[in-house]
């Protein structure tokens, strides 16, 4: 196994008397994709959220290439954090006031502190790279939910970040445009991208990730390579639920 | 009938008089123009505060908005008072400069100079109400998302979400800047003539309202416009919606 990126133990998480996440450990290795599945309410969003500190962890450890960020009920360099951690939402959340490209662009001159000229080239290029090239100058109202997802890709991208965090992506889309985001995906994931995944296509975790982890209630309840967690799952409530997903 | 428009509408007192009322509502613009602009921006800061995250800033939030309740809370006219007797006082004791007590900046008369202080004051503390209802109106998802990038709390609100309030909320500001422009009759109590002590003044020499009535006309012209556009912003903000988007 090659170095790892994110390292988890003993995360924990809980809203008032609901402990969505209790006990979660794991750890990513560089170059690795990781789906994580189940069923809603079973905390999957909520781990993905903590990784980059969106929600705080009320207990646990995060370290980022052995680099404790959190730990002890502290969190330490958030802003460092989440610069090497890009982040995808279900929703988009395209800032509607940009183009395309300034999107892409803000951060990178605001955060990495790149020249306007020299973020907007990256930008061109990265929106070319994930099919909108002729899009560049396009406010999101203008763009399909598709193409604004494969927008807000290429500005988590546009940071160079270590890992790259999807959660539910395509759950927003229409079934004609997943596919598309879908594809940009795997082509991250065959250049060496390491990426987490929460989501619902159980074709993709199939296809493209290299572990599968099922969540159910706050915990890990198993995980594996895709053909055993998804063809052969050993936990009855991994079976409950891929009966449920599959049988669709 | 006839006495009601020789009273009211007695157009060649108005003619004779004009330059009179004219005066006054020059300053009655100036006024509005200034007191608006540095309410309109202290009233962004105010809201910016108030907005401040996590515990250490706590402190700055409470008193903020203590703050805006007190303003928003004591009629213009009382802080108006409070801030032209009280920094007058304040320079006679020799406590702060003659220069910041009887302001006369740029060639401007004092009650001028108190009169935008109260305004900013008040108009600060209403427009940061707007300005914030504007900033939570602003889907959550704006400012993970930006967080996420790495930009921090206050590049996040300066790149992302106070852009897109300040759309938002053009509509209810102009209604208060139209709100501000009637107010700024309360500063003749400080002996500015402005257009209501003009008309005033000219009641009182000829015994005539019809000053107040081409005063009235003079409002009319700027606020009637004013609140054409309102309406228009919120009809195109409406079209924006139903489009679908956000």
């Amino acid at each position: 196994m090659s170095e790892t990126v994110l390292n988890v133990e003993g995360l924990k998480k809980s809203y008032g008397k609901l402990d969505v996440l209790k006990d979660i450990n794991c750890k990513i290795a560089e170059g690795e994709v990781v789906c994580v599945i189940g069923p809603s309410g079973s905390g999957k969003s909520t781990m993905l959220r903590c990784l980059n500190m969106l929600e705080l962890p009320d207990g646990g450890r995060i370290e980022l290439h052995g680099n404790e960020i959190f730990g002890g009920g502290k969190t330490r360099d958030l802003d460092v954090l989440r610069r090497e951690v890009g982040m995808v939402f279900q929703s988009f959340n395209l800032f509607p006031h940009m183009s395309a490209k300034q999107n892409v662009s803000i951060a990178q001159v605001r955060v990495r502190g790149r020249k306007r000229k020299e973020a907007d080239e990256r930008s061109v290029e990265l929106l070319t790279e994930v099919g909108l090239g002729e899009k560049v100058d396009e406010y999101p109202d203008r763009l399909s939910g598709g193409q604004q997802q494969r927008v807000a890709i290429a500005r988590a991208l546009a940071m160079d970040p270590e890992v790259m965090l999807f959660d539910e992506v395509t759950s927003a889309l229409d079934p004609e445009l997943v596919k598309g985001v879908l594809d940009v995906m795997k082509g991250l994931a065959d250049r060496g991208m390491t990426m987490v995944v929460v989501t619902h296509e159980m074709n993709f975790a199939r296809e493209v990730a290299d572990r599968v982890i099922f969540m159910d209630k706050g915990f890990i309840v198993e995980q594996g390579n895709p053909d055993d967690v998804l063809g052969n799952p050993q936990q009855e409530r991994t079976k409950r639920f891929l009966g449920l997903v599959l049988s669709r | 009938m006839e006495v009601f428009f020789d009273t009211f509408f007695d157009f060649n007192f108005m003619a004779d008089n004009f330059g009179v009322v004219f005066d006054g509502f020059i300053w009655t613009i100036k006024l509005s123009l200034v007191g608006g602009f540095f309410a309109l921006v202290w009233g962004l800061i105010l809201a910016v505060m108030r907005q401040l995250p996590g515990k250490w800033f706590a402190p700055i939030r409470w008193v903020t908005i203590g703050y805006i309740d007190a303003l928003r809370g004591i009629p213009l006219l009382l802080v108006i008072f409070l801030i032209a007797n009280g920094l007058a006082t304040l320079s006679s004791q020799g406590t702060i400069p003659r220069e910041i007590g009887i302001p006369n900046w740029f060639g401007q008369p004092d009650p001028f100079w108190y009169g935008v202080i109260a305004l900013t004051l008040t108009y600060g503390a209403y427009m940061a109400e707007v300005y914030r209802a504007g900033i939570e109106a602003v889907p959550r998802g704006q400012m993970e998302a930006s967080r996420s990038l790495g930009m921090s709390h206050g590049q996040s609100m300066r790149f992302v979400i106070v852009p897109q309030a300040v759309r938002k909320v053009i509509p209810p500001l102009l209604n208060d800047f139209i709100a501000l422009m009637k107010d700024t009759a309360l500063i003749s109590v400080l002996g500015l003539v402005e257009t209501v002590q003009a008309g005033r003044d000219l009641y009182s020499e000829f015994f005539n309202p019809s000053g107040y009535t081409l005063g009235a006309f003079m409002f009319l012209i700027v606020t009637i416009p004013l609140a054409r556009l309102v309406d228009w912003q919120i009809k195109k903000q409406e079209e924006k919606f139903e489009r679908g988007i956000p």
